[in-house]
């Protein structure tokens, strides 16, 4: 029997935007891979940059961020931060030459079923791409 | 603004200087490195009785905690304290006054054009004091000394920003003779009049020390290349910090770490029973305690943009890792992306307070 | 005389019905539903999804049902009618008759024994005969209330003096056969009517063989086969062979635009109902050819376009504009189709199924409630109401809603049934309610140091869950995953016996916390919690995991892999829950004003309706002058003239005492939340700037006419808009004397690239205005440009009488558009050459215009962009304001206490725009007639001794929620401003804040319990 390797994405979906929207990518039978594990939070300048280093670093081979368009955002500036957040990481991941591709934030609205689906595809090729998360096997971490 | 000169050492000059703050009454108390023994031995003296003076050696190549903390525990003062500080530590404490952690109210800070420090370990065993007429002459001649620690060699903001004193070392000749102090502020005029020595309207000429700065910079290039193995990548990171003790002195000692105890070292990040069982069963083998790259990249997250490259977290390294040269190393990065100079100016917002509505584009999907 | 009731009577409990009865009960009113069959639901339990989302319709509905049923200010009255009526609006006496149910409903606990084991077999109305059921039955399995009942007609004992097996099975002692009908007497400020509508039968219509071959069958039924807890459980199949059909065939407008049966009106959804069942089945089945037999398309609601489009481009349906004549079983066992096409030409296809889209009818009951109630019908046997009145009945104090009154879809029922409600408020004594005294007989359990004991509930939501995941093995992981008490799988997870079952789980395993996976907690959450309340658990102990919108409907082709994440979910799920803690919400007070943006007839209604009910309103319109698009309308069809209805209007709504109307505003900021709004106006020209204080907001900004030089408009007077030739008309003044052809061309600017929709109310405007035109000018030839002809509902008898007065209509396609010429391009009045291919005689037809009309699109105005950023709500890709959901709150946004109606909203008519007028006040009602609601739970937390007061917190919050303490030096909360977002959370570096309810500690274990080594199996 042979085993293909199934990538992990932790997604933090904000609540009125990205995970309505991954909803409706759902009502809509859109189809993407099962590699795209949703988290809700009521908006994406929940996500402590830490929570995109810890999932990375436990494993996840992908990290994605959804959050509403800049100025759709239900708490008026969350997502404002939140990119200025993202931006350090990817930084600190870009320094630090480990692979910043696997992070990734996306502006989702609650309409943009169709973008989610596209966005959870490409993603999830993205990473089949690269390969496994090679944190997954490191011990000491 | 303006300059002093006086025809005596700089250490003599300063301790004339604070003497003469404390007999007028223009301060009520000196915050300055003092001096053990001849050996190298220092602390930080926080001193009202002016006979203590003769103990302080305010240019000392070491640097025995950051004044940056310490100031955070004495400020906000009622009244008024002179404060002898290198550089980088007085853009410590702006980034520490900028997270409300302190006050630069009521504070004269006296600061040099700084030749950099020797690494603690050395002032601990008491062997400095053997290498400062060296460390002196290198000063003069614009050079790197040879023995002071990596990220002082790399560290291109030697000369002090927003002090209201700055006496002028590098590339000064005849330091025997010769002390240069630019007072930069009202207060410091005001306070320092009658003090004595040629008075001239001079401000402080970065040309005196462009010399140190292109070694500096070129030295700054050559460490960040060096840091990593490579292009670095997880690999080469787990060999940066896979000797790391857990001891986490790094973010104790770290100015810019102002938190009342580490949120790494909270239970939010606790795992039970369970997540090990499943860990292992997965990898193997684990390392116990967890989390080590967690908490070095975690607080490369939480405050590399603010590192002021001090280089104390990696004085305090049991373990020998050059937390300070990789932190700053990211920290430039960090810092860049948002044009940010940490300690720079007391109004520039930290990057993570504020936004810009139309920003960062190439980091999101949109 | 006393003084008015506090109560509402409402007859019909399908969704119309339950609407009106949750607004009423928000606002403290006491309902009465009275319902004649078993069950509350009517139509939408019937239908599988729902267009233009293709939203599971039970999903959608069963929260509501639930509310309904658990809502202590409703009494349900099922197999009841209302006999009689009598006395005046505020206080009428109403009898109504409650029909024996044989069971007692207190007793019985819908196992469902008693229906095993009963030999009587009857027809089941729900699944329209699909199957059988006995005569002790439930109506539909999610049915409410749940309890069983016997039909007394077929019931053998009732009938025949024999059997009593389901007394004697019946553990519970439920049954009574000496249960009789009874009258109720009930007092009653006013009357709602929702009693619905039926589906044509089209038993007469023996040219599609319909009950001769079994595999021609109508919409309903089709419905039901496609509907996953229908009889076929989903699954499609041809009756003649059990086998599934290949080729399938909708034909259109069965029983509907038929003068000859007496139909001359359009039903309105049957068109978006076939091909939504055209999209459905082609998912259903692999490679299955679908084809809709049609005359026009009308495709006419908020995004339907779109769903059409979608339709025939991505899903290949085949829309076949034609005439079918008959249909004839082949030997073959298949259907052969004869029909016409638009040329003439008879052509002949065969299919394995046809399914007739049959029209919606008026229901015979209307007459007899019409002579009991003293209410007039129309003459097609729908209750009567008038275009400036149209949720009105004949009898004061009585009204309608829903498809009693004409055909509708869902949420135009929901719209009216709202704007039924903002009517009766008039009659009623409405009283600000306070805020809920806790339930004392449920007192909250301390769950606070006890170690989680989970429960796990895992549904099979029909086969949408089912069909594609594992839920047994689901169900069967969760039971490993530590501090899970217990887990189960269930059929419907919302349905009331599952809610039931769920409460009967958290007494008997003594549960303190409960995760649901199933659809998504965006809609179900709050049923869930509430549910769990009653059992005695703080509403925050609950939990929920995706596993149908998010996993099930997203792999449908990889049920191995979408079980193994719906197990993840679930861990994921009950990680969470470990961390979950009872949480207290705080009460926030409403502010009872309003402010109404926007003076046109949305708006003026929106604003009457809420300060006839007592609340000070603030109207702001943009321009000097109130009336909106309404001041260029000028004829009506039913010769009601509108610029005299508009003058009353702004009589009415300038002398009211409590609208301050404010004229020429514009809007500087808006800010604050629910209950406690601020919006300053702009000062300038004379003006001051004003601070409004107010608790809701209702959007009523309207659309624009689309501006164009498509066709040549604007290089001669004689090519002029509908608007402009209105206004013509009015004043009969028109660009020549004589006007001998008059060219009306439709969809300029609609339903194309850019604006793929349509604007609704065109073709009916030049209808009407063509209408007038041969009323001035008999002798002028109108041609009429179209792509389809959307006089849909009762407007489809104009459209008819003006084809009768030899009116030429030619159909374009938007690849082959009219084309204008001037014929002298030196003067301004040139006249037209209009160059249009006909179809139907397969060539060009050149056209001298004398005068060109075109029906310029409805366009959103580009202002909205500003004014959603301000309150926070979102747009659709048109610009036009998106509500909540496009079917169950079509006048809500998703933030509370803004609410939206009129051309804002989408394209409709004046009906319509005040019908939603008044349903986006009832709606506002719900809020103003409240001192205070209640905040949520999941707010920002502050431990207090980590923090460092460093401040980053207060400079994120954009609430002014959280503040460093001057004296404290530590950050402090305001919990009624805060929002819980937990950006400041995010922030804090020193791990002092947190969120309750997402904790660090929850997150973390989210994400950490998730297994990151999976690999799929490949071969064997």
């Amino acid at each position: 029997m042979d085993k293909k390797y199934v990538p992990r994405i932790t997604s933090f979906l904000c609540k009125w935007c990205s995970y309505t929207g991954a909803d409706l990518a759902g009502t809509s039978r859109l189809q993407y891979p099962t590699a795209i594990i949703p988290i809700k939070v009521m908006c994406s300048s929940r996500v402590d940059p830490v929570f995109i280093l810890r999932a990375f670093l436990k494993g996840s081979d992908g990290v994605l961020l959804g959050g509403c368009h800049p100025g759709d955002c239900h708490y008026e500036t969350g997502n404002y931060h939140t990119r200025r957040r993202f931006a350090i990481v990817k930084t600190v991941f870009e320094s630090l030459g480990l692979e910043a591709e696997r992070i990734r934030l996306s502006w989702i609205s609650a309409s943009e079923g169709p973008k989610f689906a596209r966005v959870a595809n490409e993603f999830t090729e993205t990473i089949i791409a690269m390969g496994e998360n090679p944190v997954k096997k490191k011990i000491f971490l | 603004m303006s300059r002093i000169t006086l025809e005596s050492k700089p250490s003599d000059g300063v301790r004339e200087l604070l003497r003469h703050l404390l007999d007028k009454g223009k301060v009520s108390a000196v915050l300055a490195p003092r001096r053990l023994d001849d050996e190298g031995s220092l602390d930080l003296g926080f001193i009202t009785d002016r006979s203590e003076l003769d103990s302080i050696d305010p240019f000392a190549p070491v640097m025995i905690a950051n004044t940056a903390q310490v100031l955070s525990m004495i400020t906000p003062s009622s009244s008024k304290i002179a404060v002898v500080l290198k550089p980088c530590e007085l853009r410590g404490f702006v980034e520490r006054v900028k997270r409300e952690q302190g006050t630069l109210d009521n504070i004269l800070t006296i600061s040099c054009t700084c030749g950099g420090v020797f690494p603690l370990q050395k002032a601990v065993d008491g062997i400095t004091g053997g290498m400062t007429a060296n460390y002196y002459s290198d000063l003069s001649s614009e050079k790197i000394h040879a023995e002071i620690r990596e990220t002082c060699k790399a560290c291109e903001h030697f000369i002090p920003i927003n002090s209201d004193v700055t006496v002028s070392l590098v590339g000064e000749k005849d330091l025997d003779e010769n002390c240069q102090i630019y007072l930069n502020s009202k207060s410091a005029s005001e306070l320092l009049e009658g003090l004595g020595g040629e008075i001239d309207k001079k401000e402080y000429d970065p040309a005196i020390s462009a010399g140190l700065m292109k070694k500096r910079l070129a030295e700054k290039e050559r460490l960040f290349n060096s840091v990593f193995p490579g292009k670095g990548g997880i690999d080469a990171v787990i060999e940066i910090f896979g000797k790391c003790v857990g001891c986490h002195g790094c973010s104790r000692v770290c100015p810019i770490c102002y938190c009342v105890s580490c949120d790494f070292e909270s239970m939010n990040f606790d795992s039970d029973i369970a997540y090990y069982e499943k860990e292992l069963s997965q990898k193997g083998a684990l390392r116990l305690p967890p989390d080590t790259m967690l908490f070095h990249i975690g607080r490369m997250i939480h405050m590399s943009f603010s590192c002021v490259g001090c280089g104390l977290c990696s004085d305090v390294c049991p373990a020998d890792i050059p937390v300070a040269s990789v932190f700053k190393r990211t920290g430039d990065k960090t810092a860049s992306i948002f044009d940010y100079i940490p300690g720079r100016d007391l109004e520039e917002a930290i990057p993570v307070m504020v936004f810009k509505e139309e920003e960062f584009s190439r980091f999101v999907d949109e | 005389m006393g003084s008015k009731r506090n109560s509402v009577l409402i007859v019909g409990a399908g969704i119309a019905g339950i609407q009106a009865a949750l607004d009423l009960a928000e606002m403290g009113v006491e309902v009465h539903l009275v319902e004649d069959t078993p069950t509350i639901g009517g139509r939408m339990p019937q239908l599988d999804k729902t267009f233009p989302t293709n939203d599971c319709s039970m999903c959608i509905l069963s929260p509501k049902m639930s509310e309904c049923a658990r809502h202590p200010g409703i009494q349900i009255h099922i197999l009841s009618n209302l006999k009689n009526v009598s006395g005046k609006p505020g206080r009428f006496k109403c009898t109504i008759l409650e029909r024996a149910k044989y069971v007692d409903p207190v007793k019985c606990v819908a196992c469902g024994l008693c229906e095993d084991k009963c030999p009587v077999k009857i027809e089941d109305t729900f699944d329209v005969g699909l199957r059988t059921r006995k005569a002790i039955s439930r109506y539909f399995l999610q049915s409410i209330p749940a309890e069983y009942t016997i039909d007394k007609d077929k019931c053998l004992y009732l009938t025949k003096g024999v059997c009593r097996i389901c007394e004697k099975t019946c553990e519970a002692g439920a049954i009574n056969y000496e249960d009789k009908d009874r009258e109720v007497e009930l007092e009653v400020g006013a009357i709602i009517l929702a009693a619905g509508i039926d589906p044509f039968d089209p038993i007469g219509f023996g040219h599609f063989g319909y009950h001769r071959y079994p595999d021609v069958v109508t919409s309903l039924e089709f419905e039901r086969m496609l509907s996953a807890s229908g009889p076929m459980g989903g699954h499609v199949v041809r009756a003649s062979n059990g086998k599934e059909p290949k080729k399938l065939a909708f034909i259109q407008c069965v029983g509907s635009r038929d003068e000859g049966i007496d139909r001359n009106y359009c039903s309105s959804a049957c068109c978006m109902f076939a091909i939504k069942q055209s999209i459905i089945a082609k998912e259903h089945i692999k490679d299955l050819d679908s084809s809709i037999f049609y005359m026009d398309i009308r495709a006419f609601g908020k995004d339907f376009d779109k769903y059409y489009e979608k339709a025939e481009k991505q899903y290949g349906v085949k829309f076949k504009r034609s005439k079918v004549a008959d249909i004839i079983e082949t030997p073959e066992g298949k259907l052969r189709l004869r029909y016409t096409l638009e040329k003439g030409t008879t052509q002949y296809e065969e299919f394995d199924m046809v399914v007739l889209s049959i029209g919606l009818q008026a229901r015979e009951a209307n007459q007899r409630l019409s002579e009991d109630l003293d209410i007039r019908l129309n003459e097609f046997g729908f209750c009567r109401s008038e275009r400036f009145s149209p949720l009105m009945t004949s009898r004061e104090g009585v009204f309608v809603c829903g498809a009693m009154n004409g055909p509708k879809d869902i949420p135009e029922s929901v719209v009216s049934a709202s704007g039924a409600v903002a009517n009766a408020v008039r009659f009623l004594d409405l009283e600000r309610q306070g805020l809920p005294t806790a339930d004392e007989s449920i007192p909250e359990k301390n769950v606070i140091g006890q170690r989680p004991r989970i429960g796990v509930f895992v549904c099979h939501c029909g086969i949408n869950i089912a069909g594609v995941v594992d839920v047994k093995d689901v169900a069967e992981y969760a039971g490993t995953l530590e501090n899970v008490e217990h887990t189960e799988d269930v059929m419907y997870a919302c349905s009331t016996d599952c809610l039931d079952t769920i409460k009967k789980r958290i007494e008997e395993h003594d549960l303190n916390r409960v995760v649901v996976a199933a659809c998504t907690p965006r809609t179900h959450e709050p049923l869930f919690r509430e549910t769990i309340n009653e059992a005695g658990l703080n509403p925050y102990l609950f939990e929920m995991a995706n596993i149908r919108d998010q996993c099930s409907w997203a792999h449908m082709d990889q049920p191995e892999l979408a079980t193994i994440k719906s197990k993840d979910l679930v861990e994921m799920g009950v990680a969470k829950s470990r961390g979950l803690q009872p949480l207290e919400r705080l009460p926030i007070e409403i502010d009872p004003k309003a402010l109404v943006i926007g003076g046109g007839l949305s708006g003026m209604t929106s604003a009457l309706s809420l300060a006839d009910a007592g609340h000070q309103v603030y109207l702001i319109e943009k321009e000097d002058e109130l009336g909106g698009n309404l001041r260029n309308i000028f004829f009506n069809f039913d010769d009601k003239d509108p610029q005299v209805f508009l003058g009353d209007l702004i009589k009415k709504v300038s002398r009211h005492k409590m609208i301050e109307v404010l004229k020429g505003a514009e809007i500087e900021d808006i800010s604050g939340y629910i209950g406690n709004y601020k919006t300053s106006l702009k000062a300038g020209s004379g003006k001051e700037g004003r601070l409004l204080d107010h608790g809701v907001v209702i959007v009523a900004t309207g659309g624009e006419e689309h501006k164009t030089e498509e066709y040549l408009l604007g290089k001669s007077s004689r090519i002029v808009t509908q608007v402009e030739f209105e206004r013509m008309l009015h004043e009969k003044d028109f660009p020549a004397g004589k006007l001998k052809n008059v060219v009306m061309i439709q969809c300029v600017g609609s339903r194309e690239e850019g604006r793929m929709y349509c604007s609704r109310i065109c073709c009916s405007k030049a209808v009407k205005n063509a209408l007038e035109l041969k009323k001035v000018k008999s002798k002028t030839n109108v041609y009429f440009a179209y792509r389809d002809i959307r006089t849909y509902g009762f407007s489809e008898k104009y459209y008819t009488e003006l084809r009768d007065e030899g009116t030429v209509f030619l159909r374009y396609t938007p690849d082959s558009k009219p084309v204008v010429e001037l014929i002298d391009e030196d003067v301004t009045d040139s006249r037209a050459r209009v160059t249009v291919f006909d179809p139907i005689m397969d060539r060009d037809v050149v056209i001298d215009a004398d005068l060109v009309v075109l029906a310029t699109a409805i366009d959103a105005p580009e202002k909205n962009e500003e004014l959603a950023k301000k309150l926070k709500v979102p747009l659709n890709a048109d610009g036009m304001f998106l509500e909540a959901h496009v079917k169950l709150r079509p006048v809500d946004f998703a933030t509370e206490g803004v609410f939206l109606c009129g051309l804002a909203h989408s394209p409709k008519d004046m009906d319509e725009s005040q019908a939603q007028a008044k349903a986006a006040a009832s709606r506002a009602l719900t809020f103003l007639n409240r001192k205070a609601v209640l905040a949520e739970g999941t707010i920002c937390q502050v431990m207090t001794d980590r923090c460092s007061g460093c401040s980053y917190c207060e400079s994120i919050c954009a609430y002014s929620a959280i503040e460093v303490d001057p004296e404290k030096l530590v950050a402090v909360v305001n919990e009624a401003l805060c929002k819980g977002c937990g950006a400041c959370v995010a922030s804090c570096r020193c791990g002092a804040l947190d969120l309750r309810g997402f904790t660090n500690q929850q997150m973390y274990s989210v994400f950490d319990s998730l297994d990151l080594v999976i690999t799929e199996k490949v071969g064997d």
